[in-house]
């Protein structure tokens, strides 16, 4: 049966039922692999499929979700998500959407063609972990892998919608153990691309060894207040770990301390931050979001006032607004909102002004999962990085904590760099800041 | 849930391909979430997960996949894929399965499939929120959470094994949030173990709204932290994390073998203080971390790691101990038929001491007192670990003084093990996921109440 026909099935059985409905279907194909020796020590070949069945009836929502195809366990779904929405209090806000529309995304750009071989992707698993280990004072490298996949989401809805997304990635990851004179460092760096030949071999190596080796010295600082620099990839996580403060359903959950705050001022004023969906450049390129509304780009906080919260169609219905194209759902999960591809504005610093003085850059944070409160704010995290004075490095900097209050740290801002960077899973794009008078223990 | 002659001629194959082992692991899991916001069921979620999960392995190396299709030539098919670079002549013959229940140490009276119904879940929800807004004005929101799961493997293997065991998981969470407009704080209680629903017998639901709340007040009006180094005392139950992240899985031959484990040649040496005893236990009736059988088909166990500060034995899964060469302890686990399974902990613990509480905060002159701990990580390759504060205290004097927010201790394995110099009598265990290469699985850490001397804590006062 094809994907069309078992969603034909389901979404029958819901207006049957007197309900309505939406079916995502996600389905994926990858491959999986790592070193240790020289020799392929992990060959992981994996192929899954799963239904996600979300029903509203008599205004309660359900939602069940399925791994196994066959008509029972179908019919099963359904039953088990009507069942479910029996228990729901009512929610008037939550509809499926009148939208009928058919949506695909182009595969030139999500799911070019790519004819790397397995042999391929087992060489550059090899290859990187031999090459890593050659080097000096190289221990081992403990963790490695190659990863390559396809991903195909598709949304189908009683109201005829049927929303496909297909897309395609290469991934290459490695973290080496250095060892001298009793002290050791661990640090690690991946690269993420659409195209197996796009993967840069060479530069994660030397990335991964010099960082690496930079950190076999680290020691604490003085516990202070600093300014300090996250880096690419950790201003990215930071700023992700606090995403509720945009989301519309944590405001109409009344989980969201940003809820009542639209129009004031809640960062410094040269802070402008923007959901940019549209910016192809990027992995989170997007033109529809999860209810097959198009995701257009939205700017957040402009000039350090809150502008916008990101909206489904449920929260946009409950705050009398319009949805911003940022629905969220998986099949096991029930209707939220998240957000796209955050871009931060470039600031006006130059380098040498962003890199003066002594400051800290952070390369490294630990903890990051349950050191923080995103609804409170409060953080802190173990930390590692680099003690700089005028954009030299003068110390390498471990086992120190760094903690805050983030959103008092975005009104605490030094300055912001007047050049954008993507992290390396290329889901952001952001100038470096310079954060004044942040708490650090060593 | 797989038939058998399907299951021998999977692995006929996998052994024609020149492999030493070949495994099936077969998974049909069914969860029930029910969520409230407040006073209002805000969403219930159901799903059957099921899978296969297929392992060959050549020497130590593993080949691993999985499918959600149960027929023998897609299942040949990924073998044949997978095995492609090591095709040779077959070295190891089938042997016939040998059908055995696995022993059930783990009563289960209300598994989800014979008492699916919500209506004592949502009911213990919506209560413990009344007691949890009850308990102050300042709690403005309240989240429930109640999720069961009740997993059913099936393990055949080319050694003849072939057993099938069922688990039940159950775990209930009411979080507080206490705000007055300008400033929030959060409080949580949970409370689970590999048991059906009757664990309600034993939840008092206006306790666990009562503490969530108790806990987000506290926190609401903490001050800053002081940071530096100084000396802790760490509260029992999930306390116990600082040993999970310290020392655990530092033990585990997943890191050992690949000598990516700071521990990793110390068996048999003195790595932590005297007062130090610590085992690794997946027999306890019911816990949250418990087995019957871990995911390769082995029997659970106990398994002392630590004794009298003596490093004793690792936690070894089949190719740890195929790389290491020590015995297996039955911790091969896995979060699902995705992943391939490696040695993981079960219900890990500092095993009590006979310091009194009292003793240990006043032997303090300048410290913290972490009564609730969070979630944290360690790097394996160092032992760089950190661990966050939920509820804390400053101490002075030798006397608790007020709460304090946002702390987070770091140190490393070897560092903190050799640091604890008293350990408490109140002994108690608490439910965790903990997350590595074969996935988030239940695991339950656990002390008594203890006295590090000497740890960085990071605050921001």
């Amino acid at each position: 049966m094809t994907i069309e026909s078992h969603a034909d099935q389901v979404l029958s059985l819901v207006v049957k039922a007197g309900g309505k409905g939406d079916l995502i279907v996600d389905q994926s194909d990858a491959i999986s692999l790592k070193a240790r020796n020289g020799q392929l020590e992990e060959h992981k070949v994996t192929s899954s499929r799963i239904f996600g069945l979300r029903v509203i009836k008599d205004e309660k929502v359900g939602t069940a979700y399925s791994e196994a195809a066959d008509p029972d366990s179908l019919e099963s779904l359904v039953e088990q998500a009507l069942t479910n929405a029996s228990y729901a209090a009512p929610e008037v806000h939550e509809k499926i959407l009148a939208n009928d529309a058919r949506l695909s995304t182009d595969d030139a750009i999500f799911c070019p063609a790519d004819s790397a071989s397995t042999e391929d992707k087992i060489q550059l698993a090899l290859a990187l972990e031999r090459e890593l280990s050659s080097k000096d004072k190289v221990k081992n490298v403990p963790y490695n892998g190659v990863q390559d996949g396809t991903a195909e989401r598709h949304v189908f809805s009683t109201a005829g919608l049927h929303a496909s997304t297909r897309s395609h990635s290469c991934s290459a990851f490695a973290y080496a153990l250095i060892e001298e004179d009793g002290k050791n460092a661990m640090e690690g760096s991946g690269q993420v691309a659409r195209l197996f030949s796009d993967l840069d071999k060479t530069s994660l190596i030397d990335k991964v060894y010099q960082d690496s080796i930079d950190m076999l010295d680290g020691e604490p600082v003085a516990s202070a207040h600093y300014d300090v620099i996250f880096d690419k990839e950790m201003q990215v996580s930071l700023f992700n770990i606090f995403a509720v403060m945009f989301s519309g359903k944590s405001a109409k959950d009344g989980i969201n301390p940003m809820r009542d705050k639209k129009g004031e001022l809640i960062a410094d004023p040269r802070l402008t931050l923007s959901d940019r969906p549209d910016n192809v450049h990027g992995f989170g390129y997007s033109l529809f979001d999860d209810e097959g509304t198009p995701s257009g780009s939205i700017e957040l906080i402009k000039a350090g006032k809150l502008k916008s919260l990101i909206h489904n169609s449920m929260t946009a219905s409950y705050f009398k607004t319009q949805s911003t194209g940022h629905a969220k759902r998986g099949p096991r999960s029930p209707l939220g909102v998240g957000l796209h591809q955050l871009e931060i504005a470039a600031g006006d610093a130059e380098d040498t002004e962003l890199h003066g003085g002594e400051y800290l850059m952070l390369t490294d944070l630990t903890g990051m999962h349950s050191g923080a409160n995103a609804i409170s704010g409060e953080f802190s995290f173990g930390a590692s990085g680099y003690l700089c004075e005028n954009g030299e490095r003068s110390q390498s900097v471990r086992n120190v904590t760094v903690a805050g209050n983030f959103y008092q740290m975005l009104k605490n801002i030094n300055m912001i760099g007047n050049r954008q960077h993507w992290n390396w899973q290329r889901s952001a794009l952001m100038p470096s800041i310079r954060f004044a008078d942040v708490a650090i223990s060593g | 849930m797989l038939a058998t002659q399907t299951a021998q001629s999977v692995i006929d194959h996998g052994l024609t391909l020149g492999a030493d082992f070949a495994e099936i692991f077969v998974e049909k899991s069914q969860s029930s979430n029910v969520n409230t916001l407040g006073e209002k069921v805000q969403s219930v979620e159901s799903g059957i997960d099921f899978g296969i999960g297929l392992r060959l392995v050549y020497g130590t190396k593993v080949l691993y996949g999985y499918t959600n299709n149960t027929s023998a030539e897609g299942m040949k098919r990924i073998l044949s894929d997978l095995a492609a670079r090591d095709l040779r002549d077959p070295l190891v013959a089938m042997t016939a399965f040998d059908y055995r229940d696995a022993p059930n140490h783990h009563p289960l009276k209300k598994p989800l499939s014979e008492d699916p119904a919500i209506e004592s879940r949502i009911a213990y929800l919506l209560k413990a929120d009344v007691a949890a807004r009850a308990a102050s004005n300042l709690i403005s929101q309240t989240r429930g959470m109640c999720r069961e799961v009740e997993q059913r493997i099936e393990i055949f293997n080319s050694e003849g094994l072939h057993i099938g065991d069922t688990r039940h998981y159950v775990r209930a969470t009411m979080t507080s949030i206490a705000s007055d407009g300008s400033k929030q704080a959060t409080g949580m209680r949970s409370d689970g173990g590999m048991i059906g629903w009757e664990i309600a017998e034993n939840l008092d639901a206006e306790r666990t709204g009562a503490e969530a709340a108790r806990q987000a007040i506290v926190n609401f009006g903490a001050k800053a932290c002081p940071s530096g180094r100084m000396p802790v005392v760490i509260g029992n139950g999930f306390g116990g994390v600082i040993f999970h992240e310290a020392c655990g899985h530092l033990l585990e031959t997943t890191s050992v073998a690949k000598k990516a484990s700071v521990f990793h040649d110390k068996l048999g040496e003195i790595i932590a203080n005297p007062a130090v005893s610590a085992s690794d236990d997946g027999t306890l009736t019911n816990e949250w971390g418990s087995l019957n059988i871990d995911d390769e088909g082995m029997e659970t166990q106990r398994t002392h790691l630590i004794k009298d500060g003596k490093l004793v034995s690792f936690l070894v899964d089949r190719i740890g101990s195929q790389q290491t060469g020590y015995d297996r302890t039955g911790s091969g686990r896995r979060e699902s038929y995705k992943y391939a399974p490696a040695s993981r902990m079960r219900n890990t613990f500092i095993e009590p001491g006979d310091a009194e509480f009292d003793d240990m905060i006043g032997s303090i002159d300048r410290g913290i007192y972490a009564a609730q701990m969070g979630g944290g990580s360690v790097q394996p390759g160092t032992g760089e670990f950190n661990f966050a504060v939920t509820e804390g205290y400053f101490v002075k004097d030798g006397k608790i003084q007020h709460p304090v927010k946002a702390a987070t201790l770091i140190s490393t394995g070897p560092a903190v093990l050799k640091e604890i110099s008293m350990v408490g009598r109140d002994f108690s265990l608490a439910c965790g996921m903990c997350g590595s290469v074969s996935g988030s699985i239940p695991a339950a850490v656990g002390q008594a109440s203890l006295k590090v001397d000497d740890i960085l804590v990071g605050g921001n006062a």
